[in-house]
């Protein structure tokens, strides 16, 4: 029987812009150009080194990086997507399920 | 092993051109986005996308690719042949195990050549972290629980050949999670180069689809049926909810979509949400001579109109 290992949320412990982009395998410039354009942690100070990241940031920065990355994409339309692809996430979610079972 | 057709699974002819191939990747990551697509199977479709993608649009390992395949075709028995890549350079963007659940073994065996290929490696010390997806029950997050995974992982074997293998491990899920949030492992991402520690392994949770309750953050929410009587008069009603039995006063005067809510019994995180019940008002059926003289009796002396406001 393998040990049991134990997990942290991530809001128990976020995330440095580094750690950010070591997880995402990004520079850290690619991080900040994204904070500063609007599409990631929003109402961010202007010192990079007091923001720190949780799980939706993390999620979806790692979203962002794909479209990018599959489409050739600008920061700011990958943004776009990505905020579709949450509210789609966001309304499945609240319609099911539609009745008692 | 089975031999894999890159180019059939992008759909494009063996001669096709670096433009060709963007447009095929773009058109089959756009069909196949796991985000969006309706397809049963669209993430698996997605990797297999992404690998045929990453091999055919890199030159040197298409080149080194088609050399293999000339001999061999989709589904074959495939094993490589000693040095089969002699004399092609990888350039460091071989199989970096960074995202290593993601490749097929085939790819791995190709391109799993990092360990004494890459340039830069001795640059890299701490391992790369790994990321994926997390299901769980409703039912977990109120008492915490336990699951096993099983993960693949790169090793570097002795001929400096990254490998994968598959190991299992049980991880301990906190109570109080919730959807979208992201519990990370410590150490169990990729391996990192000698007397370097491992990279973590983040998992982002997702709740399975509940019969009875949908959660939006840490809120939950429940269809709570009643009968006509105990929404008019009022009542006090039995109801399960996850973490037990709850009694509820249904208030005198209500209707449908009626929310009741009972704080602090959402998801049970270091701020806990709440557990809403919407009431459905559900008609009793009218199948009985009885019950139907019941429902014509009401008809004669409530004289109600639901479409008053409507004025007709």
């Amino acid at each position: 029987m393998s040990r049991e290992i134990n997990s942290i949320s991530l809001e128990d412990a976020l995330l440095s812009l580094d750690e950010l982009a070591t997880s995402c395998n990004v520079n850290r410039e690619w991080v900040i150009e994204h904070v500063q354009c609007g599409v990631l942690l929003e109402d961010a100070g202007s010192d990079p080194a007091l923001w720190v990241f949780g799980s939706h940031s993390l999620i979806r920065a790692r979203r962002i990086l794909a479209l990018e990355k599959d489409f050739d994409s600008n920061p700011e339309l990958a943004g776009l997507v990505a905020d579709l692809v949450e509210e789609i996430e966001y309304l499945r979610k609240s319609t099911y399920p539609k009745k008692q079972t | 092993m089975e031999f894999k057709d890159y180019y059939k699974t992008l759909g494009v002819s063996r001669d096709a051109s670096a433009e060709e191939i963007k447009k095929a990747f773009r058109r089959l990551a756009r069909k196949y986005h796991p985000d969006v697509s309706k397809v049963a199977d669209a993430e698996q479709k997605m990797q297999e996308v992404n690998e045929a993608n990453t091999v055919l649009s890199d030159p040197e390992k298409r080149a080194a690719y088609d050399q293999l395949g000339q001999s061999y075709q989709a589904g074959k028995e495939f094993r490589p042949p000693p040095d089969w890549d002699a004399g092609f350079e990888f350039s460091g963007r071989g199989f970096s195990g960074a995202q290593a659940g993601d490749y097929s073994d085939f790819f791995a065996e190709l391109f799993g050549r990092m360990g004494e290929r890459t340039p830069h490696s001795h640059h890299r010390t701490r391992g790369e972290d790994h990321h994926a997806k997390i299901m769980l029950d409703l039912e977990d997050t109120y008492r915490g629980a336990s699951r096993s995974l099983t993960l693949r992982t790169p090793h570097v074997d002795d001929k400096g050949q990254i490998k994968l293998a598959e190991h299992k491990i049980n991880v301990r899920i906190p109570k109080g999670v919730h959807e979208g949030q992201v519990i990370r492992l410590a150490g169990q991402g990729g391996p990192g180069m000698p007397g370097a520690s491992a990279g973590d392994l983040f998992l982002e949770v997702h709740f399975n689809p509940h019969a009875r309750y949908r959660v939006e953050k840490k809120d939950v929410y429940a269809t709570l049926p009643v009968s006509p009587w105990e929404a008019t008069l009022g009542a006090t009603v039995k109801f399960p909810v996850p973490d037990g039995l709850v009694e509820v006063r249904i208030p005198e005067g209500s209707q449908t979509d009626r929310k009741l809510r009972l704080k602090g019994r959402g998801i049970p995180a270091a701020s806990p949400g709440d557990l809403y019940l919407v009431l459905e008002v559900v008609l009793p059926p009218a199948t009985t001579p009885k019950a139907k003289e019941i429902y014509q009796m009401m008809a004669r002396e409530l004289a109600f109109n639901p479409r008053e406001k409507m004025g007709v």
